[in-house]
C-alpha cells in the first residue's frame, strides 16, 4: 500500500516534469514539422543557468530567468539557423537540430566540467509535506508538481482563450490559410519555438534542484521525452499529457517490481520452465524498466503512429 | 456486367467509395474496350482522380468490383495491378526527379523485363533494357534530353516523361490523368499527337477536360458526375445528350 | 573518371605502403578511419541512396560486433574452428538477418517515423544489453582473443590493420558495385518516388527491406571489425552516441556522393585522433563543424568539391582566386579566435586550475598556441576579438563575391538547390 500510493504520487509528479518538457517539443512539431532534437538540451540550459543565477543571486531569480535566457536561445536558433535550412526541407532542420546537441552538452561540459554540479533547493524549501507510512514525503516534489500544474493551466488558458492561442492553433493545423488571413506565421513560429525552449528550460530549472543536474541529463531525458511525444501523438498536447503520465507512472513503479516474464508464466505453470530458460525471460521489471518506454514506443509507431491522441492526417 | 467478352479489357462494376462518412463513388458501372481511347470527364470533385485511384489499386474499394481481362484486380496492391498490364500517370507530375530522363524510362523497362530484385549483374551492359530506353525516349521525343535530370525538364517535358515512364512498363492499359493541365494550346496540341501516336494498339483511359482535345483524340467518352457515370458513348452522343449539357458541358463551354 | 580510378588506386598504395612506417598509435587511429569509412559508406547506401534516415544504425554494427566476439569465444575455447580473416562474415550474417527483420517493420513507417522507429530499436537494444549478461556480457561486456589462422597470428596491430584495410576496401567496392547494377538504380528510384515505383509494378516495402537489410549487413562488417581490434565489445557499441557518430560523418561528407560519407567518416575520426589527444573539446570542435556544414554547405565535403570537379571548366578560376584565399585567410582567422576561446576556458576554467588558484591565490598565466596569456590581460581577450571581428567580415565579403562569380557563369542551377534527400517529407 505504501508503495502504491508513494509510487503514483512520485510517478505522476514525474509525469507532470516529464510534460513540461514535452510539451514544447509536439506543439513545435505540431506547428513547424521540426522534430526538434536538441529540445531537451534547453532543459539541461535551464538547468545550469538556474544554478548560475541561484548562486550569484538566489534561486528565484534563477527560476525565473533561466527560462527568458532559454527562451531567447530558442528563438536565435529558429531564426537564425533552421529558418536559413527550412528550405532544404524537415530532414536537413532535423539533423542541424541533432548537431546542436553535441554542442550544448560539450559547451556545458567546458564551462560546468564533466561532473554533477550541486545547484540545491534552498532550506526553507527543504522540508516535509507530509508524513506517508512513516516516510517523509518531500515538499519539493510536490513543488514540482505545482509548477507543472500551473505552466499546463497557463497553456491552456493561452491556447484556448486568446487570440494568440487562437492563432498559433490555426497556424499549426493550416499554416497556409493562416498566413492568407494575413497573420505574421513566421513570428507565431518564433514565438512558438521561443516558448517551448522557455518552457524546457524552466522545467529545467525547476527539476535540477531536485534531480542531478549534470551533463548528461539532457541526452537521458532527450530520448524519454521522445517516446512521450511519440506515445502521446506527435504534435499533439493532450496526448503528450496522458503518455507523460503513464510513462511517469510506470517509471516509477517499475523500479520496484521484481516481475518477470517468468513469473507470469508461473501464473499458468509454467514457472519452472521458464525460468529455466533464463536469458530474457527471468529478467525482472526492474532492471528492464528503462527498457520498457522503448517498447512500448515502437509498439505505438507500428501500430498507431497517430500515437494515443494524435489525429489521422 | 456478365456480359464479359473479349473485347472488355477494364470492367467495373458498382464500384463504390467512401472517405470516413462521405461518398465519393456511388456505383459506378463502366466497361473499357479493347484498343479504345475512353476519355472521362466531369466536373472538378467529380472523383474522377479517385476512380483512378481504385483501379491503379491506390485506395481499396468500399463496394463493387474492378476486373481487367476478365480477372478481378479490386483490392490488390498497385504493383500486383501494373504487372498485370495496367499502368497510370499522375495528375500532378510524378517523376524521379534527381534521376536523368533516361534513367526514369529505364525504372520503367526494368519493370517491363521483371528486373526487380537484381544485384549481381551491371545494368550498363544490359542491351536490350538500354536500347528499348533509348527508343522509348525518342518516342516521347525527349531523346535531346536523355541525360537532363528529370526535375530540369520544362513541364511539358515532365508530362511526356511521364507517359514515356507509362508505356515503358509495356502496359496494355494506360490511364492517364489530364496529361494535358495547365499546357499552352501549343503544347497540348503536342500532346494531343503524342498521345495519339504512343498509344496506338493499346487501351486508354484518361481524364481530360479540354473537350477540343476529348473530341478529337477519344473513341468514347464517359461523364462523371457526384461519383456516378452520367452517360457513356461516342462524341456526338454526349454531344447532343441533354442531361450532360445541363450538368456539365454546359458551364464548361462558357469559359 | 580515369582521373578518379588514379587517384582511389595511388591512395590505396599508400594505404598498402604507409602503415609500416607508423607507429601503432597512427595504425590504429587508421584502423578506426577505415573502419568509420565503411560503417559511413553502409549507412549512406540507406540514407543517401535509400532516402530513409536512420537514428539507430549503432544496432547493426552492435550486432555485428557481438557476434564476432562470441564466434571469437568460442574459437578460442576450442568449441569451434573458425578461420579469424573470415570473421566479418558472420557478423555480415547475423546483421543481414537483424536487418532484414528490423527493416521489415522499420520501412513500414517513413519519413520522422521511420528515423524514430529505427531509434526505438537501437535504444531498445542499448537498454536491454547492460543486463543480459548471456548474450552481451552485462555491462562489463564480452572480450575474446584473435588466433591464429592461415598462417598470421594477428598479434600485432599492423597485421589488423592489413585485415581491416582488405575487408574495408572489398566492401565499399561491393557497395560501390551494387549502385551499378538494376537493384541500385532501383534504390534510387525508391528515394525519389516511392508511390511511383509501386505504380511500375515494384514492390516498394521488398525493395525498402533489401536495402535496409544490406545496409544493416555491411555495418555489420564494419562492426566486426571493430570486434577483432579492440578483441571485445560492451553494450555501449549500441549507443546513441555510436548512431549519431556515423550520422555526423555521413552529413559533413555529403550523403549525395557516393564517396562523400567515406571522405566525411575518414577526416573526421583522424581529426578526432589528432585532436583528442590535445583538448577534451574535441567533440565541440565536431559538433561546430556539423552545424556549419548544414548551414552553409548542405550538400557537405563532398558536394563541395563535387560542384567544383562538374564546373570546373565554366567556372572562372582567375577571379575566383582571389575570393577563394580572402575566404581561407578569414576562415583561419575565425577558427584561430574560436579555438583560442575554446581552449582558454577548457584550462581556465578546469578543476586544475581553480584548485591552483584557490592554493595560491593568484591567477597563473597559461599558454595557448606555445604563447602565455594572462586571464585579467586585457590583449588576453583583445586578441580573439581581431581575429574574429575581421575574419567574419571579410568572410562575408569573400562569399558574397564567390556567389556572384558561381552564379554569373552558371546557366541555371547552382547545385544550391536540392539537397539533403527529402527524408521527411510526407511521413508514417
Ligand atoms: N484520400 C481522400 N480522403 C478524403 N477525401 C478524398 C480523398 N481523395 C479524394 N477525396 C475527395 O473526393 C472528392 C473527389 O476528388 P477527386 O477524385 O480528386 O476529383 P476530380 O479528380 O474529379 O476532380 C473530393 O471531394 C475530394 O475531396
Ligand atoms: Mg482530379
Amino acid at each position: 500500500m505504501e508503495f502504491l500510493i508513494v509510487s503514483t504520487l512520485n510517478g505522476v509528479i514525474y509525469g507532470m516534469l516529464l510534460f513540461m518538457v514535452s510539451a514544447g517539443l509536439t506543439l513545435i512539431f505540431g506547428m513547424m514539422g521540426v522534430l526538434n532534437f536538441a529540445h531537451a538540451s534547453f532543459y539541461m540550459l535551464g538547468a545550469y543557468f538556474a544554478y548560475t543565477l541561484s548562486g550569484l543571486f538566489n534561486f528565484w531569480v534563477g527560476l525565473i530567468v533561466a527560462p527568458l535566457l532559454v527562451a531567447i536561445i530558442g528563438m536565435l536558433i529558429e531564426r537564425y539557423m533552421l529558418r536559413r535550412v527550412h528550405a532544404h526541407g524537415h530532414a536537413h532542420e532535423l539533423l542541424l537540430t541533432f548537431g546542436l546537441v553535441f554542442i550544448f552538452e560539450e559547451l556545458i561540459k567546458l564551462f560546468y566540467g564533466d561532473f554533477p554540479v550541486s545547484y540545491q533547493r534552498p532550506d526553507y524549501l527543504n522540508f516535509a509535506i507530509f508524513n506517508l507510512f512513516g516516510t517523509d514525503y518531500p515538499f519539493y516534489r510536490v513543488f514540482i508538481g505545482l509548477v507543472a500544474l500551473l505552466m499546463f493551466i497557463v497553456l491552456f488558458v493561452l491556447l484556448t482563450r486568446t487570440r494568440v492561442g487562437m492563432v498559433v492553433r490555426a497556424a499549426e493545423r493550416l499554416p497556409d490559410t493562416a498566413r492568407a488571413l494575413g497573420h505574421n506565421v513566421p513570428m507565431v513560429f518564433l514565438g512558438v519555438f521561443g516558448a517551448g525552449a522557455g518552457l524546457a528550460g524552466l522545467s529545467g530549472a525547476v527539476a535540477g534542484a531536485f534531480f542531478p543536474t549534470n551533463p548528461n541529463m539532457a541526452l537521458e531525458l532527450g530520448v524519454i521525452v521522445f517516446v512521450v511525444v511519440v506515445v502521446g501523438g506527435l504534435g499533439s498536447l493532450a496526448g503528450s499529457l496522458i503518455a507523460s503520465l503513464l510513462i511517469g507512472v510506470f517509471s516509477s513503479f517499475a523500479v520496484g517490481l521484481d516481475w518477470s516474464l517468468a513469473s507470469l508464466f508461473g501464473l499458468i505453470g509454467l514457472g519452472d520452465w521458464a525460468n529455466s530458460l533464463g536469458g530474457l525471460v527471468t529478467m525482472p521489471l526492474s532492471s528492464i524498466s528503462a527498457t520498457v518506454p522503448f517498447l512500448l514506443m515502437l509498439i505505438v509507431l507500428l501500430v498507431r503512429p497517430a500515437g494515443l491522441m494524435g489525429s489521422k492526417n | 456486367m456478365d456480359t464479359e467478352t473479349q473485347s472488355d479489357v477494364l470492367v467495373i462494376d458498382d464500384l463504390r467509395k467512401h472517405f470516413g462518412g462521405l461518398e465519393i463513388m456511388r456505383g459506378v458501372d463502366l466497361t473499357i474496350k479493347h484498343g479504345e481511347r475512353h476519355a472521362l470527364v466531369g466536373p472538378n470533385g467529380a472523383g474522377k482522380s479517385t476512380l483512378f485511384n481504385l483501379i491503379s489499386g491506390e485506395h481499396r474499394p468500399s463496394g463493387g468490383h474492378i476486373y481487367l481481362q476478365g480477372q478481378r484486380i479490386s483490392g490488390l496492391k498497385p504493383e500486383q495491378i501494373s504487372r498485370r498490364g495496367l499502368t497510370r500517370s499522375f495528375q500532378i507530375t510524378n517523376v524521379f526527379s534527381r534521376m536523368s530522363a533516361f534513367e526514369n524510362i529505364r525504372i520503367g523497362v526494368m519493370a517491363r523485363h521483371g528486373i526487380r530484385f537484381n544485384l549481381y549483374r551491371r545494368i550498363r551492359p544490359m542491351r536490350a533494357i538500354n536500347e528499348e530506353s533509348h527508343a522509348l525516349l525518342r518516342q516521347v521525343r525527349l531523346d535531346h534530353r536523355a541525360d537532363s535530370l528529370a526535375s530540369d525538364l520544362t513541364y511539358s517535358e515532365q508530362r511526356a516523361l511521364e507517359i514515356g515512364m507509362t508505356l515503358a512498363t509495356g502496359a496494355e492499359v494506360i490511364l492517364l490523368d489530364e496529361p494535358t493541365a495547365g499546357m499552352s494550346r501549343d503544347e497540348t496540341a503536342y500532346m494531343v499527337e503524342l498521345i495519339r501516336q504512343v498509344t496506338e494498339g493499346k487501351t486508354l483511359m484518361m481524364v481530360e477536360h479540354d473537350m477540343s482535345v476529348v473530341f478529337g483524340l477519344c473513341d468514347r467518352i464517359s461523364v462523371l458526375v457526384y461519383g456516378r457515370i452520367l452517360a457513356t458513348g461516342g462524341p456526338e452522343e454526349i454531344r447532343s445528350n441533354q442531361e450532360v449539357q445541363s450538368a456539365y458541358l454546359g458551364e464548361e463551354e462558357e469559359h | 573518371m580515369r582521373y578518379a580510378l588514379i587517384a582511389i588506386l595511388a591512395l590505396l598504395a599508400l594505404l598498402i605502403i604507409a602503415p609500416p612506417l607508423l607507429g601503432t598509435g597512427w595504425q590504429y587511429a587508421l584502423i578506426n578511419a577505415l573502419i568509420a569509412a565503411l560503417f559511413a559508406a553502409a549507412f549512406n547506401l540507406l540514407v543517401g541512396q535509400g532516402g530513409m534516415l536512420s537514428f539507430g544504425h549503432a544496432a547493426y554494427f552492435g550486432v555485428g560486433a557481438f557476434t564476432v566476439i562470441h564466434l571469437m569465444q568460442s574459437v578460442e575455447y576450442g568449441d569451434f574452428p573458425f578461420p579469424t580473416v573470415l570473421l566479418p562474415l558472420a557478423g555480415a550474417a547475423v546483421s543481414l538477418l537483424c536487418g532484414v527483420l528490423a527493416g521489415f517493420f522499420a520501412t513500414m513507417r517513413s519519413g520522422v517515423y521511420f528515423a524514430l522507429v529505427t531509434l526505438a530499436l537501437a535504444e531498445l537494444l542499448h537498454s536491454l544489453a547492460p543486463h543480459w549478461d548471456e548474450m552481451f556480457g552485462g555491462e562489463a561486456g564480452l572480450s575474446s582473443m584473435r588466433m591464429p589462422s592461415l598462417g598470421l597470428t594477428f598479434g600485432s596491430t599492423l597485421e589488423v590493420y592489413y585485415l581491416t584495410l582488405a575487408w574495408v576496401v572489398i566492401c565499399i567496392g561491393l557497395l560501390y558495385a551494387y549502385t551499378r547494377t538494376p537493384f541500385g538504380r532501383l534504390t534510387l528510384a525508391l528515394r525519389d518516388n516511392e508511390q511511383r515505383i509501386r505504380f511500375m509494378g515494384f514492390n516498394a516495402h521488398g525493395t525498402k527491406i533489401l536495402v535496409f537489410g544490406i545496409s544493416a549487413m555491411f555495418s555489420g562488417v564494419a562492426g566486426s571489425l571493430m570486434a577483432i581490434s579492440n578483441e571485445t565489445a560492451n553494450y555501449s557499441v549500441f549507443s546513441t552516441q555510436v548512431s549519431a557518430l556515423v550520422v555526423l560523418h555521413t552529413f559533413v561528407g555529403g550523403s549525395t556522393i557516393f564517396f562523400g560519407p567515406i571522405v566525411g567518416a575518414c577526416v573526421l575520426s583522424l581529426f578526432t585522433f589528432v585532436v583528442s589527444g590535445v583538448t577534451h573539446s574535441w567533440m565541440l570542435y565536431q559538433g561546430i563543424i556539423f552545424v556549419l556544414v548544414m548551414l552553409f554547405a548542405p550538400k557537405g565535403i563532398g558536394g563541395v568539391i563535387q560542384a567544383h570537379i562538374e564546373q570546373r571548366h565554366s567556372l572562372p578560376w582567375k577571379r575566383l582566386a582571389a575570393p577563394y584565399a580572402l575566404a581561407t585567410l578569414a576562415g583561419l582567422m575565425v577558427a584561430c579566435a574560436t579555438v583560442f576561446v575554446v581552449q582558454s576556458l577548457e584550462i581556465v576554467l578546469s578543476r586544475e586550475y581553480a584548485a591552483a588558484v584557490a592554493r595560491t591565490g593568484e591567477y597563473a598565466p597559461y599558454t595557448v598556441f606555445g604563447l602565455e596569456w594572462r586571464v585579467f590581460h586585457p590583449l588576453t581577450w583583445l586578441f580573439p576579438l581581431l581575429l574574429l571581428v575581421p575574419g567574419l567580415y571579410m568572410l562575408r565579403r569573400a562569399f558574397a563575391r564567390i556567389q556572384t562569380l558561381w552564379d554569373n557563369d552558371e546557366s541555371d542551377d547552382d547545385g544550391d538547390i536540392a539537397t539533403t534527400p527529402e527524408l521527411m517529407e510526407g511521413g508514417r
